[in-house]
């Protein structure tokens, strides 16, 4: 085999010709791809519900799309939306926040003592079945028919979920990071604060996103209870006048609410907890 | 030694250093319970003495109990019998509970190291807890950064290093506790060839620099004779006790191809060998 020789007639060179268009970035792209998607898929479930209505469905029964939306301007136009929406998501947030501290704070002792696991499991175990609609007459008989009920549910449907999280993160926090702790003269309260819940982070953000999941559940078990406004009332008042739209309106502006603050959420915590978060071990 | 003084290593009760000569393990014996309810012995009639300032090789095969004899001395687990004490001016001192006197450096750095904190704030978590004043530890924080090779690194997050890297951060973590004694558990068991042998020689190195007492588990004999001062053979689990022990006096930085490494390395395997065959005849295979 000789090596390959340079070819005597001197190729011109290739010339490229460039096409003017702009390369997105690849998250541009993903993005503009989602929104695609997303708005596609939209549609046709739109599309598909407005055929249906009148044929497949009795109309008396499930408003149009059309009709949805026009009560939905009324109501936005009116304020009343706003002054339901606000209503639920005060109710929401502040009983979501103290079924956070709840459960993070007795997650944390559950996690940490075994004898306190082994007292309290069997009690979360027969609780966390019953759903947050079932404590709905015990809320009316403890509470009243006040906010403070309303808050009752909605902490019960954060609480459990948030206590289970955070007690298994405690309790998987690694026993070499434990102990080199102690090497570097780390006592029980230091070794809590700046190693055990740090590293429970994760876990715990896992449980508290799934609740926010739970408390929006909640709220229309929560507005059972003599509520005279919000979104859960709004649905189950729609439902006695058989005002459909309103109901759809209810229903859509429920689901848009928690898509929002979940978004929000993870905004917040991903620019706040992004160092604990960055862990090569499996979450 | 019941009445023994429980005390960490850098000083008595009253305050004054201890002035200690000699580590010792005495009749040391370590059981567990298995799941099955039975006992399981780990160790059995352990009697170690390790001098100050030794670097001391634990050698033996694998499930052999090494790691275990580390866990003990650093006071994560107290043994079953006998007793773990330093003995030198003061007379004999019991070990404490887990301290900045006995560092441990891991294997597992992943965990070991908190992965929220960048390099020089996991090297800073001890003095932090200990709330020493910034300037009393700003000097030795680069000093002891530059001595493991990560000063440009200090910014760094522990995922954003190599292995190599994160048993130096370890290693850095360690020594600005200015720890009497350093237990390492096999910390370069999981590196590649390379890394392994580059800071293999920087330990022996830092060795030399510092002076420390370090008491290191391996299983790989080239590693224990490339650097120990004595290298402690271990019989093969359970029930594992001391084996042999043999003094290395092969001049530093040592090369593993002269004759006398050589002739280490062959009488090593040949008690390790020993092991493997004896434990090959108790389960009868």
């Amino acid at each position: 085999m000789q090596p390959a020789q340079k070819s005597a007639i001197e190729t011109p060179p290739i010339k490229t010709v460039h096409a003017p268009h702009i390369v997105l970035p690849p998250a541009v792209r993903r993005f503009i791809w989602r929104l695609t998607c997303t708005v596609i898929s939209l549609s046709v479930v739109v599309v598909v519900w407005h055929l249906c209505v009148g044929t497949l469905l009795n109309a008396a029964l499930v408003a149009t799309p059309e009709a949805t939306l026009a009560k939905a301007w009324t109501m936005i136009q009116s304020g009343e939306l706003f002054e339901h929406v606000g209503v639920s998501l005060r109710r929401v947030i502040v009983g979501y926040v103290a079924g956070c501290v709840i459960g993070v704070l007795s997650g944390a002792i559950i996690g940490r003592y075994q004898l306190v696991a082994d007292f309290v499991d069997p009690i979360v175990e027969l609780v966390r079945p019953i759903s947050p609609v079932a404590l709905v007459p015990l809320a009316m008989l403890w509470f009243g028919i006040g906010e403070a009920s309303k808050y009752f549910i909605i902490i019960y449907a954060t609480v459990i979920i948030v206590l289970l999280n955070t007690a298994a993160g405690v309790s998987r926090t690694p026993v070499t990071r434990i102990r080199a702790a102690r090497c570097l003269g780390a006592n029980d309260f230091q070794l809590f604060r700046k190693v055990i819940l740090p590293s429970a982070v994760p876990y715990i953000l896992t449980g508290m996103r799934i609740a926010l999941g739970f408390s929006f559940m909640g709220i229309v078990a929560a507005e059972l209870i003599g509520a005279r406004e919000g979104i859960g009332f709004l649905i189950m008042n729609s439902q006695m006048l058989m005002q459909t739209s309103q109901l759809f309106v209810g229903l859509l502006t429920l689901g848009i609410l928690g898509l929002v603050v979940d978004r929000v959420f993870r905004a917040l915590l991903a620019k706040s907890m992004r160092r604990y978060m960055r862990t090569d071990e499996l979450v | 030694m019941t009445d023994a003084k429980r005390a960490p290593l850098r000083t008595n009760r009253t305050g004054t250093p201890i002035d200690w000569k000699s580590l010792r393990l005495d009749h040391v014996e370590k059981s567990f319970e298995g799941l099955d309810g039975q006992t399981y012995v780990a160790l059995e009639n352990i009697n170690l003495e390790i001098r100050r300032g030794d670097f001391y090789c634990l050698l033996g095969p694998s499930g052999c109990g090494k790691s275990t004899i580390l866990t003990l001395i650093a006071g994560f687990e107290i043994p079953t019998a006998g007793s773990i004490f330093t003995e030198g001016g003061n007379g004999r001192t019991a070990l404490g509970n887990p301290g900045t006197d006995r560092t441990m450096i891991f294997q597992d750095a992943s965990a070991a190291l908190f992965p929220w904190l960048n390099v020089e704030e996991n090297v800073l978590f001890g003095p932090k807890l200990a709330n020493v004043r910034h300037e009393n530890y700003a000097a030795s924080l680069k000093n002891y950064l530059s001595m493991v090779g990560l000063g440009e690194h200090a910014r760094k997050f522990p995922f954003e290093l190599s292995g190599g890297m994160k048993q130096r951060a370890q290693i850095a973590r360690a020594l600005i506790m200015e720890p009497e004694i350093l237990l390492m558990d096999e910390p370069f068991a999981a590196l590649d060839a390379i890394t392994k042998r580059s800071l293999q020689i920087e330990l022996a190195r830092i060795w030399q620099e510092t002076g420390k007492t370090i008491i290191y588990v391996t299983h790989d004999i080239i590693e224990a004779l490339l650097l120990g001062t004595r290298v402690g053979v271990m019989t093969a689990g359970p029930a594992a006790r001391i084996k042999t022990e043999i003094e290395i006096d092969v001049p530093r930085p040592r090369v593993t191809t002269s004759h006398d490494f050589v002739d280490m390395v062959r009488l090593l395997e040949l008690q390790i060998e020993e092991e493997i065959h004896a434990t090959r005849a108790k389960v009868g295979d």
